[in-house]
């Protein structure tokens, strides 16, 4: 009897190992049409998929996938249609006239008409906190396939935050729209399990290619988990950085992705004096002198293979690479950094360093908690600025305080944006005072971007963006508020047999961007 | 037993000394020499910045005998006093005080070392205040003890009846009766400070990651455990541990010898 129980057992565990064959072996053949992904938990929308408030728009610009866009940017980041068709600006840049095509649909089967692209701006401008809004005055539908934008002042570069905001249906916007969004994108939320994954499908009905690859699985994990997964084989692309790019994991090849994802660090252009409480400038890096050698001091080549491992390249600019870059390439060059310093006064005291007037020539460089590279980075900077006599001493902030102390201490930060915005942001005076994030104004600056605001033609405008980083006699490049170390190129570890086509230039932030053309991967 | 004492005392002292030495060694970076295992060199290998971890370790085994004697001395004196209070103060002040030391003990030490950390500003500054602020409990409880018990013995009683003030019986019997026990809690005290100093370092809120405490060792090193560079943790680790055992046996030898010296 008991003989004949243990046969049955035996028998029922085979069948079972059969049964685990075979679901396995439809499992592959489903993957043709199926990719699983990682991202860093940090990159889970906590608004949900809400363009009003944010989703792939703000610090890191991804395509929404969900929703479509009127424009997008193209690998290149020159600006193409998507759901506009046509568009003009008038003379004085105040108004934009945008048609829209007739045969986009949202998945709820209703029409994409001229009046859903109005109330998305318009409910974008009251409650957007994410992008900045404050030069649309407001949006109108004036029929059903053409909207027009009314500015409060003109803004060349408004296709770039067109090509950001996803557009969502007027009729079905509640306030858990987030949750259950409803687009007309490449893609349908199917299923949202918070902070584990998101299973996104493709849209039959898109108006465009209907995606390749059907299913979408995004995990959301911590960078050694995805390293583990990717290791145990159960996802198809795992992001990882240069940390663990060194790690061959079999089956997996390493891929990694240009981006404008850059390190720079702010040099406060301005002497020391203090304001409501916080300090502003700094009195060694308030000389150009100090700001020019320290450019040229600055070892690129040497912080890319050894704080990155090599994946990165060295950047000269917050925008390398973009329409609207000016060349800034500098040398390593010590020798003409010392005498550069000599001749404004600066000289070597016993110990090294060098100093001026009585004031030394030191000061701090901060970074971010928690963040290896900018720690490298900083710890680098620091060996570099020694060779010239200069005396910086890394110290870590939490990002509570690191935002009004680096306004008189340089900060190792981390920028790159698909818009020339970006350079608007962190070189442009505020109210005619110092720019945002670290004290440096110049006029001639300043104007060369409000004239490319102004210009009511792209191509023209990149020229003027250009020529605020150097005209020829004055400029961004020649003033060195900042200096630009690397763009941090992307990695991730991809499962044989899934192509993935060139991709578009990735923004700051390790996240959605690598999704931007999923339904172009394809499986051998 | 003395001589005991006195080789772990020694050794304790020596390792807070050659932390000092290690200051500036700790915080150098050479990219030459990045990521390198344990070697003649380096005995306890390299960081990823090309940081001598032997150093790092050293001056961070240092930095928390320093916070520790500064808690530690602090929570001690925190604890004589409130027991001293509890002890002849009034009934109410009395009730008022272990109210104060059961709620104390009854939260959890580590939440309240990092909101007390936090309120500090995570610094060092902070790390000592939460330290100090939380151990002082059970010796409080323990001298409050020890001193109503005191109050109550016949030879306090005569030397009262005798017309001794209370500052004398304070001095010369009460302290010559109770300091044995400060000085071993005391010593106690030194593995539960270094402890949670390095844990809530660890957690991120305790020393900033430009200081080279066991916590962020410890910490910075859980990124590189899967790339297979054990010695980022186990000698820091290890480390930890030696001295916190070191101190548990002087506080032990301690107490023993204190015993044995009562019992003489």
């Amino acid at each position: 009897m008991r003989k004949k129980r243990i046969f049955f057992l035996l028998l029922l565990l085979f069948s079972l190992v059969g049964c685990k064959a075979e679901t396995k072996k439809s499992m592959e053949e489903k993957e043709k049409d199926t990719v699983i992904v990682t991202m860093p938990v940090s990159s889970e929308p906590e608004a949900g998929l809400n363009p009003v408030y944010g989703w792939g728009a703000g610090e890191h610009t991804h395509e929404p996938l969900i929703q479509s866009t009127l424009f997008v940017t193209t690998n290149d980041l020159q600006i193409d249609y998507d759901l506009a068709t046509d568009y003009s600006v008038s003379e004085d840049g105040m108004i934009w006239t945008v048609s829209i095509r007739e045969d986009a649909f949202f998945t709820d089967g209703e029409k994409v008409t001229a009046e859903d692209v109005a109330f998305t701006y318009n409910t974008c401008k009251q409650n957007s906190s994410v992008n900045d809004f404050t030069m649309l005055h407001h949006a109108e539908a004036i029929d059903k396939e053409t909207v027009v934008f009314y500015m409060t002042r003109p803004f060349s570069v408004w296709p770039y935050t067109m090509a950001l905001v996803g557009i969502v249906p007027e009729h079905a916007y509640t306030s858990s729209y987030g949750e259950n969004p409803i687009g007309s994108g490449k893609y349908i939320l199917k299923q949202w399990d918070k902070g584990q994954q998101m299973i996104l499908e493709a849209n039959a009905n898109y108006y465009g290619n209907v995606p390749a690859i059907k299913n979408v699985i995004v995990l959301f994990m911590e960078e050694e988990i995805s390293l583990a997964a990717a290791q145990a084989g159960q996802v198809d692309v795992s992001y990882t950085s240069a940390t663990y790019a060194d790690i061959s994991v079999p089956n997996y090849a390493l891929y990694s992705v240009v981006s404008l994802d850059n390190r720079g660090i702010n040099l406060p252009a301005q002497p020391k004096q203090e304001k409501d409480g916080i300090l502003y400038g700094n009195d060694v890096t308030s000389d150009i002198a100090v700001r020019r050698a320290i450019n040229l001091a600055l070892n690129r080549e040497s912080i890319l293979s050894n704080i990155l491992n090599g994946y990165a390249s060295p950047a000269y600019s917050i925008c390398d690479n973009t329409p609207w870059y000016q060349d800034a390439q500098v040398p390593y060059d010590l020798e003409q950094a010392k005498e550069l310093l000599d001749n404004a006064g600066w000289t070597l005291g016993k110990d090294g360093i060098r100093s001026k007037n009585g004031v030394r020539a030191a000061f701090s460089i901060l970074y971010p908690p928690s963040d290896s590279i900018r720690q490298g980075i900083a710890e680098e900077f620091s060996n570099n600025m020694k060779e010239i006599g200069l005396e910086v001493t890394p110290e870590c902030v939490g990002w509570d305080t690191a935002y009004d102390l680096a306004q008189s201490q340089p900060l190792v930060w981390g920028w790159g944006a698909h818009t020339p915005m970006e350079l608007y942001n962190i070189y442009h005076s505020q109210n005619g005072e110092n720019a945002r994030y670290s004290p440096y104004h110049n006029k001639a600056v300043d104007k060369y971007m409000e004239e490319a605001l102004k210009s009511t033609d792209l191509e023209n405008s990149y020229s003027l963006w250009k020529k605020a980083q150097w005209d020829g006699v004055t400029g961004i490049i020649q003033d060195v508020p900042w200096v630009w170390i690397c763009n941090v190129e992307h990695l991730y570890f991809v499962k044989q047999g899934l192509t993935i086509p060139e991709q578009k230039i990735h923004p700051h932030g390790h996240g959605w961007s690598l999704l931007n053309n999923v339904d172009t991967w394809t499986w051998q | 037993m003395k001589k005991r004492m006195i080789f772990l005392f020694t050794l304790l002292s020596l390792f807070a000394i050659a932390g000092y030495f290690c200051k500036d060694n700790a915080l150098v970076t050479d990219f030459a020499h990045k990521n390198m295992s344990p070697c003649l060199a380096y005995p306890f290998g390299t960081d990823w910045l090309g940081r001598n971890l032997f150093f790092r370790t050293f001056r961070g085994i240092s930095i928390s005998i320093f916070i520790g004697v500064i808690s530690a001395s602090i929570s001690t004196i925190i604890a004589i006093f409130l027991g001293t209070i509890s002890a002849f103060g009034s009934k109410k002040m009395d009730a008022a005080i272990t109210w104060f030391i059961d709620l104390m003990i009854g939260l959890p030490h580590i939440l309240l070392l990092i909101v007390l950390s936090i309120v500090a500003g995570r610094n060092i500054k902070g790390v000592i205040l939460g330290i100090a602020l939380t151990h002082w409990t059970s010796l409080a409880r323990l001298i409050r003890g020890e001193l109503l018990q005191l109050k109550a013995s016949i030879y306090i009683q005569v030397a009262e009846k005798l017309g001794k003030g209370k500052l004398y019986l304070f001095q010369n019997h009460m302290i010559p009766h109770i300091l044995p026990q400060c000085i071993t809690g005391w010593i106690l005290l030194f593995p539960h400070t270094i402890l949670h100093e390095s844990s809530i370092t660890f957690l991120g809120f305790g020393l900033k990651s430009n200081q080279p405490a066991i916590g962020i060792l410890l910490s910075e090193s859980m990124q590189y455990l899967v790339t297979g560079r054990w010695w980022f943790a186990v000698f820091p680790g290890c480390m930890l541990v030696f001295v916190v055992l070191l101190f548990y046996h002087l506080g032990k030898c301690l107490q023993t010898y204190y015993e044995q010296k009562s019992g003489e």
